[in-house]
């Protein structure tokens, strides 16, 4: 009997064409848009590429020009140097193609237009060759048998500090976006949850009045229909992250089985949630929905799908809020997926995950349980 | 003596100050299609919800085949047929899924299920359909389809509550022809409506309901006898004088008249010539009249006389 129902409240889940367009449809296509606004930013902003700068020829254009080269010729190039003259140099920095031009004078000048990572790199390029000519030229002056000895100690690179990764993950703070779509998604499991509870409830359907008619325990009924519900969300967790990772490229770090896991972990809180809303009391099926979804985009909002910050406003202001809002422990999952080497934080949200879903389930069924009705 | 299928027993069900079944009761034999009649609000769906467990209710009893009915009562409902008044099916399942899908809630058996399932579409004529889905189905259709899911495990007691309410001529023809099958089959019929003639066509004994109460109940003929009208007699007349008209209301047998100005009509209680006689006043005033018709009570007069009134919102 559970199979026959599981069957056919499966095929009835998987037909319906809300679930297509809103849990299926409208995701890919937010996921779409927001890869095409956030994907590059990241990559734009914070990593290093090669500085393009001018070369004026001076006196010292022969020492300049090989220590330019080593930096420019090397696994991870620093410079990308053009030899010209004075005035095409001014016209190329003027056009932005040149981020600055250095002049071989004794010592080395250099001439930027503006402020920014690059120009400071050219700057510190610029101070370190000088630096370093000024005292191989004391040396030679002084006691030219030590040059040798010199220029080794200056190739030498001494590292007193040891370089950690943050992060092992996507340290790209846009990835947030992401994690929020899902959680959103995972939400909107909320209308498939009402859904049970309308076509279980004598007094919210017909077809719940029907059922009720027959045979079939309620428990049976009900359950079957829970499950249905959650295999078919867990065809749109698994279509919502798949999207992202292997058409968008959205980077979720080394640990993407798990990112499915809690994603259908977070589909089938979303999916009890609003069989719970459906319980509570006699309100038609439409408000419900209307209820569940501002409160779904309410919370989705209030973790950060639209403004970037909020979470850590609403953080600083009312922690207590980001760690019972549903939609905040679903990307904070997500997150400390992606950015801690332990799993202890994961393992955190993944049990307030189960125990949301617990509770809801508990109490949706005593809602529920109760097979008479006063009214129709 | 056939077994009772279903007694009610002094039923009260109130919605707050509204007293929806008054002390209802209610003994359906086995093998009886049982009409259930009266305007809407009377209490007809109510009784019925309250029979299907579905709704509780503040006092009396309920037994289906000698068993007190609950909400538990699950080899009770095993042998009950419902088809509702509100069409109630998977809109995302096609015609042969939803049929599939109410038969095994009673039928476990596959093999037996599918076949069940294919006597329930041919049952309803609804072969063509079978891989629509119900927004594609017309009115009749749908109603069709309500019923193959209700009567395709074969039950014993079949519960119809207004099944032909926006139905086609032909639809409901084809559906009233059904249930009279499913009778023949051996199941036993309770068929709610406010249509006076499918209930006289179809029913085998009946219970007129208003506000919450049955005021009447036994065979088409047992109630048409509770009524003073035997005969209603309607004659064209374009011009009646006053006193030709107190003489006819004098005859023997005649209880009431009426005149509109072109039509006369004659109510009468016993008597086994009523038309000649009057007639014969007419002739020998030389009035000149058209058509006439006589015609004997029907459930809707039975309906208007014991209820005192006219049938509510009727045809919706």
């Amino acid at each position: 009997m559970f199979l026959h129902n599981l069957k056919y409240e499966l095929l009835t889940a998987l037909r319906t064409k809300d679930m297509l367009l809103w849990i299926i449809l409208f995701p890919l296509i937010l996921a779409t848009l927001f890869q095409i606004a956030f994907g590059s930013i990241y990559e734009q902003n914070t990593k290093f590429s090669v500085i393009p700068a001018a070369v004026v020829s001076g006196p010292d254009n022969e020492n300049f020009r090989l220590a330019a080269e080593r930096v420019s010729d090397s696994g991870e190039p620093l410079l990308r140097i053009t030899d010209t003259d004075e005035e095409t140099a001014l016209g190329l920095l003027k056009n932005g193609e040149v981020y600055g031009i250095f002049y071989t004078d004794t010592p080395v000048t250099l001439t930027v237009s503006g402020k920014g990572i690059h120009q400071s790199i050219l700057k510190t390029f610029a101070e370190r060759y000088n630096a370093t000519a000024a005292v191989l030229r004391e040396t030679a002056a002084s006691d030219p048998q030590r040059i040798p000895a010199v220029l080794e100690a200056i190739s030498a690179e001494v590292t007193a500090c040891t370089e950690l990764p943050v992060t092992e993950g996507n340290p790209d703070p846009y990835i947030q976006f992401f994690h929020n779509l899902i959680a959103m998604v995972a939400l909107f499991g909320t209308t498939t949850g009402l859904h049970i509870c309308t076509q279980n409830q004598a007094n919210l359907s017909a077809l719940g009045a029907r059922k009720c008619c027959s045979p079939t325990r309620r428990s049976v009924s009900i359950a079957a229909s829970l499950t249905a519900s959650y295999l078919a969300h867990t065809v749109c967790m698994v279509i919502c992250v798949s999207f992202q990772a292997f058409v968008l490229g959205v980077d979720f770090g080394s640990k993407l089985p798990l990112v499915y896991l809690a994603a259908v972990l977070a589909g089938c809180m979303g999916v009890t949630m609003g069989f719970f809303v459906g319980s509570i009391g006699r309100v038609s099926t439409d408000t419900k929905t209307g209820i569940v979804t501002a409160v779904t985009m309410t919370l989705c909002f209030l973790s950060g799908l639209m403004i970037g910050n909020i979470k850590a406003v609403i953080a600083a202001k009312a922690p207590w809020f980001n760690r019972i809002n549903p939609a905040a422990i679903i990307s904070d999952c997500f997150y400390c997926l992606n950015l801690y080497s332990d799993y202890a934080r994961f393992r955190e949200k993944i049990c307030m995950m189960l125990l949301y879903t617990l509770l809801f389930a508990v109490l949706g069924i005593c809602m529920t349980r109760r097979r008479k009705y006063a009214s129709i | 003596m056939k077994q009772s299928v279903v007694k009610i027993d002094n039923l009260v069900k109130r919605y707050g100050e509204l007293v929806a079944l008054d002390h209802f009761s209610l003994d359906i034999h086995e093998g009886e299609i049982f009409g259930l009649l009266g305007p809407n609000g009377s209490g007809k769906t109510t009784t019925i919800n309250c029979l299907l467990s579905l709704l509780s209710f503040d006092k009396g009893d309920i037994q289906i085949f000698g068993r007190k009915m609950t909400p538990t009562s699950y080899d009770i409902k095993q042998q009950i047929g419902v088809i509702m008044q509100n069409v109630a099916v998977f809109d995302e399942l096609t015609v042969a899924e939803n049929i599939d899908y109410f038969c095994g809630l009673y039928i476990t058996d596959p093999v037996k299920r599918r076949q069940y399932t294919e006597e329930a579409v041919q049952f309803v004529g609804l072969e063509d359909f079978l891989r629509f889905r119900p927004k594609k189905l017309s009115g009749g259709l749908l109603r069709r389809l309500n019923i193959a899911c209700g009567i395709a495990h074969k039950p014993r007691l079949i519960i119809l509550d207004e099944p032909t309410v926006a139905v086609d001529p032909q639809s409901r023809n084809r559906i009233l022809e059904g249930i009279a099958a499913l009778n023949r089959s051996g199941a036993t019929v309770i068929y709610t409506s406010h249509y006076m003639e499918e209930v006289e066509q179809l029913c085998t004994r009946i219970a007129i309901m208003d506000k919450g109460k049955k005021i009447a109940e036994g065979t088409k003929d047992e109630l048409k006898r509770m009524i003073r009208n035997t005969e209603t007699v309607t004659i064209e007349i374009l011009a009646l004088a006053d006193d030709i008209r107190a003489e006819i209301a004098a005859l023997p047998h005649i209880y009431d008249t009426a005149y509109d100005g072109s039509r006369l009509t004659v109510f009468c209680s016993g008597g086994k010539h009523n038309l000649i006689r009057i007639l014969h006043v007419l002739q020998e005033h030389s009035v000149s009249f058209g058509r006439v018709y006589s015609e004997l009570p029907t459930l809707n007069d039975v309906f208007l006389e014991i209820t005192g009134k006219a049938l509510r919102d009727k045809g919706d």
